[in-house]
């Protein structure tokens, strides 16, 4: 059965950022120098091939993009200036897309205004919350050490409830998205058969992969990895610290600095500063492919960040140095900007490929055990 | 007795590696006649033909045998060196024993052998050689050019500047010709009309030119700078006697062009039943009066274009008809241009982008969002129509090859790349001036290399598409270099002929006519009075045909005659003439 050919769906394409694809002859040198690029998946060119034919239910099968990391190598050397590796992004927002079923992300990622009202109305929400709820408003008097009492201006088991509801709500997210792309990579082609040990044996690539983002080291330029690795160790213990563990992390008392608290609390706040400085200078110097294209959702996501970590290391100087008025102001600022950055960007925007990517990994090696395991049966037969 | 100077040469080590020429050279100074025999590393070059002419002059020799490479290669040098000697130049004869020996053999005892037989069989011929002239004859400046299309118009208006007189004949009732179906040229969007109607109104204005339209070139006799052309007029399609001109010429330039392949005879593409299928140069007259639609007068959103229509395919032609990709590219500009919401599908087998900005444009039109898509040469697009609630006409099945996908694309209107073809009438041209043509039409030329524009037939030359299928700039190009050709014959006034030609030995003729027809240069007149056949050495090349054909041996092949042939024969078997006369 014949696929119908969408010409006109790269116009839809264009919404999620600028493509050249229709540049592209197809000449694969962009597959040829990718590392990630096998027999299994040629990408760039063939993801590229399906997007300018616009055949959109294969295009939402496909996995390679989330097995590129973008070192833009292929845009360096494509003759035509196609830019593959921007396509690659293009399409991991658009894939985004198609795995939420809210239908969010691709307001999100379609609409400027959307992801900013989305952002900007949610902080403003989380800030007069925050103003309201507090029992005793600005407490001025401190603690025996000299520090100012926050949990009794944001009551920690208040504040605690809140993080709960929002890690179920960003998990509930998350999963049933994953889910969606579990349906649409691997369950709705009904040719591919994959058996269910696979599941089992290729599951510890995914835990890999999601501590150690490895295969970003087989890109050009080892320092990319570092840098990210680096802030997402930094995140992922920053996020499990605030969400997961606040009553422990958030305490009026002010513990020496090699307690557990504050060693990893300057560790998380270490890795952010550093991994945000690198890839904000990045952009904005445009150094080398990989930063030369800078969508809204690139920049929100950076600069959210960058301000939430910027407040939350103000809030930990004024609480120790004993300044309440200007620690209850940033707390509420920076509850301000971390609330939007965590309900909008992680499930629905650029932080939702903290989940993809390692599921990519790992649908993608189940696939491709498929995949040979097909080749060899059609050996067996012809 | 004749005195023979013998020079091998070496050919740097192209000869010397295989054969032993210093052996060659001793036994070329033992065989009989043979004054000198030497080698030289390389004899082409001015010491080696120094040496030659030194040794004419002190030895006196009169006759001259090079071994080395092929005659095509240097037998022209070597018999410059005789001349400047003072000798005759048909006093040399050449041993190939570069192409036809060192080169193709490997084992230099039994190389070197045949290395000696053919010099000997050289040494034995070149006694018999006479000493021949070549000849001149007049050359009537006026030119024919058959065809008025832009190649036409571009050869006559370069000579008819030059001030020579031009008689350009068009068989249509305009000129123009194919130039005129067109809207703008790729890949630069020019003007195709702008182009034409420059070269109409210099040639109105030329007193130089003359034109005759609705006509036809019906016989030419004679020879290059003496041709007599009859130029009859075409009344629809019957060739009237009235009217009818007998002009002097000097050169021919055949410039009929091509004509388009007939669409319908694809059947599966559905040409003439489908309505909106259309050729190319349906879709460029749609755009010259400025509307594209469909037929129901709707402005279509899917248009797909399907290249190689007739060309590079086994059943029809393979060769590729090289303007229509990037015509097919200029057609996906303007129809965005005239409607940017239109989708333009570009189906083709290899995309051919060779010429000057044309990689550029095609590379601009991958910027237009042009989708293309690549079908394997056996396996071509099949069209049907879509079921009323798609929002397209048509739908085009194609087995995509770079993607590897079954996949259907939307159409409204489907533009079949209609390939070149050689005009309908290029079989009766060819004979009427006697040139040849391939199996696909296009007439050859002499030399596909060197010599582009030039055919065997001496005076007559082709220019343009009724060569092969090529663009604009390319024709125009060969147009004026058939031009630039003619005129340096014009100026020179008189034109040499080469010596080798045949003669008939009229009291040995028999009158049988026998020649006259298997002269593939029509060379041969028969003389009815005297009931004779005569050789006109203008016209004839020297290949023998006559000589061997005839059947009371009356034709003599000047510098290939019987005796010469059979003593290169016996040179060649030196060996066994040898053993001959030892028992």
């Amino acid at each position: 059965m014949a696929i119908r050919v969408n010409p006109g769906f790269i116009d839809d394409l264009d919404r999620f950022g600028k493509e050249n694809i229709q540049r592209c002859y197809q000449c694969g040198d962009c597959s040829a120098v990718c590392p990630h690029a096998d027999e299994f998946y040629r990408f760039p060119r063939k993801p590229i091939r399906l997007l300018q034919m616009g055949l959109e239910k294969k295009i939402q099968t496909i996995l390679e993009p989330w097995l590129c990391y973008y070192c833009g190598d292929c845009s360096d050397l494509c003759p035509r200036d196609a830019d593959p590796g921007d396509t690659m992004m293009i399409l991991r927002r658009y894939l985004t897309s198609v795995y939420d079923w809210t239908g969010l992300s691709r307001k999100f990622y379609t609409s400027h205004w959307w992801e900013l009202a989305a952002v900007l109305i949610i902080g403003i929400l989380i800030a007069l919350l925050f103003s309201v709820i507090n029992p005793h408003g600005i407490v001025t008097s401190l603690t025996p050490e000299g520090g100012v009492k926050v949990n009794e201006m944001f009551p920690v088991e208040t504040v605690n409830i809140g993080a709960h509801i929002m890690l179920i709500s960003i998990a509930g997210f998350l999963i049933s998205n994953i889910i969606r792309m579990w349906y649409f990579t691997l369950l709705r082609d009904k040719s591919l058969k994959i058996s269910f040990m696979s599941y089992v044996t290729q599951f510890w690539k995914l835990i890999v992969h999601f501590v150690t983002q490895i295969r970003f080291n087989k890109c050009k330029g080892k320092s990319y990895w570092l840098f990210h690795w680096v802030l997402v160790s930094g995140y992922v213990l920053m996020f499990v610290l605030i969400v997961g563990k606040l009553k422990w992390f958030q305490t009026e008392k002010i513990y020496s600095w090699f307690q557990p608290q504050r060693l990893l609390g300057y560790y998380a706040t270490f890795g952010l500063l550093i991994g945000l400085v690198f890839f904000f200078w990045g952009r904005i110097k445009k150094a080398g492919q990989k930063f030369k294209f800078s969508h809204l959702s690139d920049w929100i996501f950076i600069v959210l960040l960058l301000l939430t970590t910027l407040t939350g290391i103000l809030v930990h100087i004024f609480r120790i140095e004993g300044m309440p008025v200007a620690t209850y102001y940033l707390y509420i600022i920076h509850m301000a900007v971390l609330v939007p950055m965590l309900a909008v960007e992680v499930p629905f925007s650029k932080w939702s490929h903290l989940a993809y990517r390692p599921f990519a990994v790992y649908f993608s090696e189940i696939k491709k055990s498929a995949l040979s395991k097909g080749k060899k049966d059609n050996k067996i037969n012809t | 007795m004749p005195k023979i100077g013998v020079y091998v040469c070496w050919c740097g080590t192209n000869i010397a590696k295989v054969i032993d020429v210093e052996e060659v050279a001793r036994f070329a100074s033992g065989l009989p006649n043979v004054t000198r025999a030497k080698t030289y590393k390389y004899m082409c070059s001015n010491p080696g033909q120094e040496m030659i002419v030194q040794d004419i002059k002190v030895y006196n020799l009169d006759r001259v045998v090079v071994a080395a490479c092929s005659p095509i290669m240097h037998e022209r040098t070597f018999r410059n060196a005789l001349k400047s000697a003072g000798l005759n130049q048909y006093l040399l004869e050449v041993a190939n024993i570069r192409e036809q020996c060192s080169w193709v053999h490997t084992d230099p005892v039994e190389a070197t052998e045949k290395a000696k037989a053919l010099v000997s069989a050289a040494v034995s011929r070149v006694g018999l050689h006479e000493p021949l002239e070549s000849m001149s004859v007049n050359m009537t400046p006026d030119v024919l050019i058959i065809g008025g299309g832009i190649a036409g118009m571009t050869a006559a208006l370069e000579i008819a500047d030059a001030g020579f007189p031009v008689h350009l004949v068009e068989k249509s009732n305009q000129l123009g010709g194919n130039l005129l179906r067109i809207d703008l040229t790729a890949p630069y969007l020019y003007s195709a009309r702008d182009l034409l109607t420059e070269r109409l109104t210099r040639i109105k204005d030329n007193k130089q030119v003359h034109v005759y339209l609705e006509s036809k070139l019906t016989e030419l006799t004679g020879y290059i700078g003496n041709f007599s052309a009859t130029i009859k007029h075409i009344d629809g399609k019957t060739i009237t006697d009235e009217k009818a001109v007998k002009i002097d010429i000097g050169n021919v330039v055949v410039c009929t062009g091509y004509k388009e392949f007939d669409a319908s005879r694809i059947v599966h593409y559905g040409y003439g039943k489908l309505p909106n299928v259309i050729t190319s140069f349906e879709l460029e007259k749609m755009i010259r009066t400025g509307r594209i639609e469909t037929k129901e007068g709707k402005i279509p959103k899917y248009v797909a274009i399907i290249h190689c229509v007739g060309s590079r395919s086994k059943e029809f032609h393979t060769y590729c008809s090289r303007v229509c990709c990037m015509t097919a590219l200029k057609y996906a500009h303007e129809i965005k241009s005239a409607n940017p919401s239109c989708y333009v599908s570009d189906i083709y087998i290899d995309m051919h982008a060779f010429g000057k900005g044309h990689e550029e444009f095609y590379r601009r039109s991958s910027e237009a969002k042009t989708l293309f898509l690549m079908y394997e040469k056996n396996d071509k697009p099949v069209i049907h129509k879509a079921s009323p609630q798609d929002d397209c006409e048509m739908f085009l099945e194609v087995n995509e090859k770079l993607s590897g996908e079954q996949i259907e694309i939307p159409a409204d209107l489907v533009v079949l790349m209609v390939g070149m073809e050689a005009s309908e009438d290029y079989h009766e041209i060819a004979r009427v001036v006697n040139i040849s043509h391939d199996k696909d039409g296009w007439f050859i030329e002499s030399h596909p290399k060197l010599e582009p524009v030039a055919t065997t037939t001496d005076g007559i030359f082709i220019a343009g598409t009724c060569v092969a299928p090529k663009d604009i700039p390319d024709t125009v190009a060969q147009a004026r270099a058939a031009a630039a050709r003619i005129l340096a014959r014009i100026a020179k006034g008189k034109i040499e002929v080469d010596a080798l030609y045949s003669e008939v030995i009229e009291e040995m003729c028999s009158g049988c006519r026998f020649c006259n027809q298997l002269c593939p240069y029509s060379a041969i007149e028969f003389n009815e009075e005297e009931k004779h056949s005569h050789i006109i050495s203008a016209l004839c090349k020297g290949c023998g045909v006559c000589v061997a054909a005839c059947p009371s041996s009356a034709i003599k092949g000047r510098h290939f005659t019987d005796q010469q042939i059979l003593a290169q024969l016996e040179g060649l078997f030196y060996k066994a003439e040898a053993e001959k006369q030892d028992s």
